[in-house]
């Protein structure tokens, strides 16, 4: 997150994160964690990361979460690419200065997710029912 | 003019204007999400659109009543987890609870997750909740709201409330249990009121269940809300009456931003412990939200 962001590791050092199959999560310390044995815990916190491939992708909810603190790889949209993100899922982007690989991308100073620029087109990575809430003026 | 909870005309006040606000649609609340945003970017956000705000409660700044007719819950900020659709007195649930930042909570009867988010975000996102839902398609509901909203602070479990294992002790504990849901119901509306269920035994017994396992599940000290969203005093007083015979439990006084009766002395043949007065029965006539019941029960130590 600090290498391709610029989000500070600092930013979570008051969490920990859980492994599960392909999936991490990532919970507040507490002095009440490790839970008292017997406890038969379904889901801790919030899902942070998962395996795609080779790659670790961050999920939309934590970029919703720390995408504000990022100092790189961040892209302002336009209502007009927002909708087109809507629309097809995808456009074409003029010269990025941006270097390939996963941005978090805005409307205004509300982080919406991640989007994947790869080979000149930026892909929307925000799950589509969240997109269709978007209803452009 | 239809009527309905003709069995209630002696304890709910100015009843004939209770009756008339049966017929008005329910207002639309939203409770802003800090734990994702800010109130004032939230805003300015909205207004860009020409969405404006009312707040719903001078004194706080994150609920909100939204404009007549729109649908927050089709926005593209509860999209993001900016917002939270929620009644105004389900909101006051956690704000009278009121969770410091590094406690330790129980939600036994957590779904859909409002009032788990709320805590959450009253607590700053600090200290741990335990959120218990034992059904499974309503654990869903809470799962995807508290992701939605970004809970970090917050683990799952899928117990009978009744149930709950003893595994440690609780700071706070909210027992927002299943009740017939009379207060949420308006003429003309899709409400999830369960007249058929008002009395029913077996529903009351097992409120009964939980309110004493909740108190049990409570450190020395610490602070239960025993709450539903139903007039009836079997499954209002009586339980919280239950509890007071059974256990060494104190009633505390409630301070809240909007007007309330005070806890029934007694229902048809049942007189209940003075103290019940503390409880806190919120009408929708008198706050313009979902008809609540509610009694904060401190564990003595």
């Amino acid at each position: 997150m600090e290498k391709r962001f610029g989000i500070p590791a600092a930013d979570f050092e008051d969490t920990l994160l859980f492994k599960h199959q392909q999936s991490w999560w990532l919970l507040k310390k507490s002095p009440f964690i490790p839970l008292p044995g017997g406890l038969k815990v379904s889901m801790v916190g919030m899902k942070a990361f998962q395996k795609v491939g080779a790659f670790i992708k961050p999920t939309t909810r934590l970029i919703q979460v720390f995408g504000r603190r990022a100092t790189k790889s961040r892209r302002k949209l336009t209502e007009k690419e927002l909708q087109a993100l809507v629309r097809e899922g995808e456009f074409n982007l003029p010269q990025s200065e941006v270097e390939d690989g996963y941005v978090i991308l805005s409307l205004e100073d509300q982080v919406l997710g991640l989007g994947l620029q790869i080979h000149g087109k930026l892909k929307s990575q925000i799950p589509r029912k969240d997109l269709h809430f978007y209803k452009p003026d | 003019m239809e009527r309905i909870f003709e069995c209630y005309a002696d304890i709910i006040p100015a009843f004939e204007t209770f009756q008339e606000c049966l017929h008005v649609p329910l207002p639309q609340h939203l409770r802003v999400n800090t734990l994702k945003t800010e109130t004032a970017s939230l805003l300015r956000a909205l207004e860009r659109r020409g969405v404006f705000l009312n707040k719903a409660i001078d004194s706080n700044d994150a609920l909100f009543a939204a404009p007549e007719g729109t649908s927050p819950g089709k926005w593209l900020e509860y999209a993001l987890g900016h917002i939270h659709p929620q009644a105004l007195t389900s909101c006051l649930a956690s704000i009278i609870l009121a969770p410091g930042p590094g406690s330790y909570v129980l939600d036994m009867c957590a779904s859909p997750g409002g009032k788990t988010s709320h805590l959450a975000q009253l607590m700053g996102g600090g200290g741990l909740i335990v959120a218990n839902e034992l059904h499974g398609r309503r654990y869903k509901a809470l799962a995807h709201t508290l992701v939605r909203l970004g809970v970090m602070n917050a683990i799952l479990t899928s117990y009978a409330a009744q149930e709950f294992p003893f595994k440690g002790r609780f700071d706070f504990v909210m027992a927002d249990v299943p009740c017939s849901g009379e207060g949420t119901f308006r003429h003309g509306q899709d409400h999830s009121w369960q007249g058929a269920r008002r009395g029913s035994g077996r529903l009351c017994a097992t409120q009964k269940r939980i309110i004493l396992r909740g108190f049990d599940l409570l450190r020395e000290g610490g602070q239960m809300l025993y709450a539903t969203c139903t007039y009836n005093p079997e499954e209002n007083e009586s339980v919280v009456n239950h509890l007071l015979k059974e256990r060494d439990a104190e009633m505390i006084t409630i301070e809240s931003p909007l007007p309330f009766s005070p806890g029934l002395p007694g229902w048809n043949e049942e007189t209940y412990a003075k103290d019940i007065q503390k409880a806190a029965r919120f009408y929708p006539h008198l706050v313009d939200s979902v008809g609540f019941f509610m009694a904060r029960i401190g564990r003595r130590g």
